[in-house]
């Protein structure tokens, strides 16, 4: 099994490819996959990795935040090499955003090139890695209808753009977009697992949005109250204060026990818009927040005590690294890491099953 | 009752896919805490549920 992970931050994205192809040498990659910060073009570091790897399936996004084994980093590239040892095939394609039948026509043409239906593909071969452009309100239906269609696991996450909150790109072989999801199914050479982690506990209370603007995430009223009012009584604050909790106080759908975020964004009036889409009648656990190094390193640990790790694609939520930034904890969340090829980024929102937030979803292939 | 034959049909015996299919029901609006064999039958919930039947390319016999 071999995988390699560089870095650089060279400022121009050929000299900056260049100096991956050099650090990744040694290994003949399947498939690349890079996360760069927005200070690069994306259609010069889309073609300039293409460049530098055209045997390669070449595969990316723009990120808020880059991490690699031991450091989380910014203004910079990382990238993943895979071998035939560690990735035995490799299907990658767009999904254009602008129509939920483009999900269909896009996962019938990847799994007919394995002579399979979406639905006929094995979950114990297959894995589907996802990258949204983090800024197209699209992930929860794209999720939906890819959970529709097939039961492999499917894992990724949404550009960044490091805050700028303008335009978020995904990268597929030297070409750009928006709008659009990469999707790739991998068929890993041994065994791969999920980490999901998102340090946090229930209260044990609950609001149930009662009103809901699904189309704009917005929650109008939770229990028959004004959301925020709603909200803040749930904590014990004023409407006023209510926002400045809401990192630390999200709300979960509570699934086998497991808490699918939902992150509050702003006030809007009375309402609450929220990073992700909220369902009416749907219960929702008000969520408090734990230690994210500890809650981590312990999900690492446990996986890589039972089987070797060989290595780790990590889509970290921005919200945990802006929570970890002011903590000075980012040192210490890179060094979980420090003996595992490891590459991720800071998202605009996570995918496992569906779209959630204020968590870290990872890929783990097992030696 | 409705939705365990969905479950059923789509995991074909699988715990895993069944587990999967149950979080995928739920982030789509369906709290099957919520239901049991005793619940009254709410006509919006059975719309919902052979909706996404059909989305699944599951044929619910009801």
């Amino acid at each position: 099994m071999s995988v390699k992970v560089a870095k650089t931050n060279n400022p121009d994205p050929y000299a900056a490819a260049d100096e991956l192809r050099t650090s990744l040498s040694g290994i003949k990659p399947v498939m690349v996959l890079f996360f760069a910060s927005s200070i690069y073009g994306p259609d010069g570091i889309s073609a300039a990795m293409k460049q530098a790897f055209p045997d390669s399936t070449v595969l990316g996004c723009s990120t808020a935040g880059e991490i690699i084994s031991g450091h989380m980093l910014k203004n910079s590239v990382v990238a993943m090499a895979f071998d035939t040892g560690t990735i035995k095939g490799v299907h990658a394609d767009t999904i254009p955003l602008d129509s939920i039948r483009s999900v269909d026509t896009t996962l019938n043409h990847l799994a007919g090139a394995l002579d399979a239906s979406p639905l006929s593909l094995d979950p114990e071969r297959y894995v589907g890695l996802i990258l949204f452009d983090g800024l197209s309100g699209a992930e929860e239906s794209t999720m939906e209808r890819i959970g529709d269609l097939t039961n492999i696991q499917v894992i990724g996450g949404s550009a960044g753009d490091d805050l700028g909150f303008s335009a978020t790109y995904v990268y597929l072989n030297g070409k750009a977009f928006t709008k659009t999801a990469i999707f790739a199914i991998l068929e890993p050479s041994s065994r791969f697992d999920i980490i999901k982690t998102q340090s946090f506990c229930s209260l044990g209370k609950k609001l149930t949005p009662t009103k809901v603007d699904s189309a704009t995430r917005k929650v109008l009223e939770f229990n028959g109250k004004p959301a925020a009012e709603a909200y803040a009584e749930a904590i014990g604050v004023s409407c006023t204060d209510a926002s400045s909790h809401f990192m630390e106080y999200p709300v979960g759908l509570m699934a086998d026990g497991e808490p699918f975020v939902r992150s509050p964004q702003r006030i809007d009036g009375d309402a609450i818009c929220f990073y992700c889409q909220v369902r009416e009648g749907v219960d929702l656990d008000i969520l408090s927040s734990t230690d994210i190094i500890s809650d981590t390193k312990k999900a690492v640990d446990e996986i890589n005590a039972a089987t070797p790790i060989a290595a780790i694609i990590n889509f970290n939520c921005i919200l945990r690294t802006l929570d970890l930034e002011q903590k000075g904890k980012t040192d210490e969340y890179g060094k979980i890491f420090s003996g595992i090829p490891t590459i991720g980024f800071s998202t605009y929102g996570e995918e496992y099953i569906g779209h959630i937030n204020q968590t870290a979803t990872m890929l783990v292939f097992l030696k | 009752m409705l939705i365990d034959t969905l479950i059923e049909e789509r995991s074909k015996g699988s715990a895993s896919i069944a587990s999967t299919t149950r979080t995928k029901l739920l982030l789509k609006g369906i709290d099957l805490k919520k239901y049991t064999a005793q619940s009254d039958d709410d006509p919006g919930v059975i719309k919902s549920i052979k909706q996404i039947a059909d989305e699944m390319g599951i044929n619910l016999k009801v």
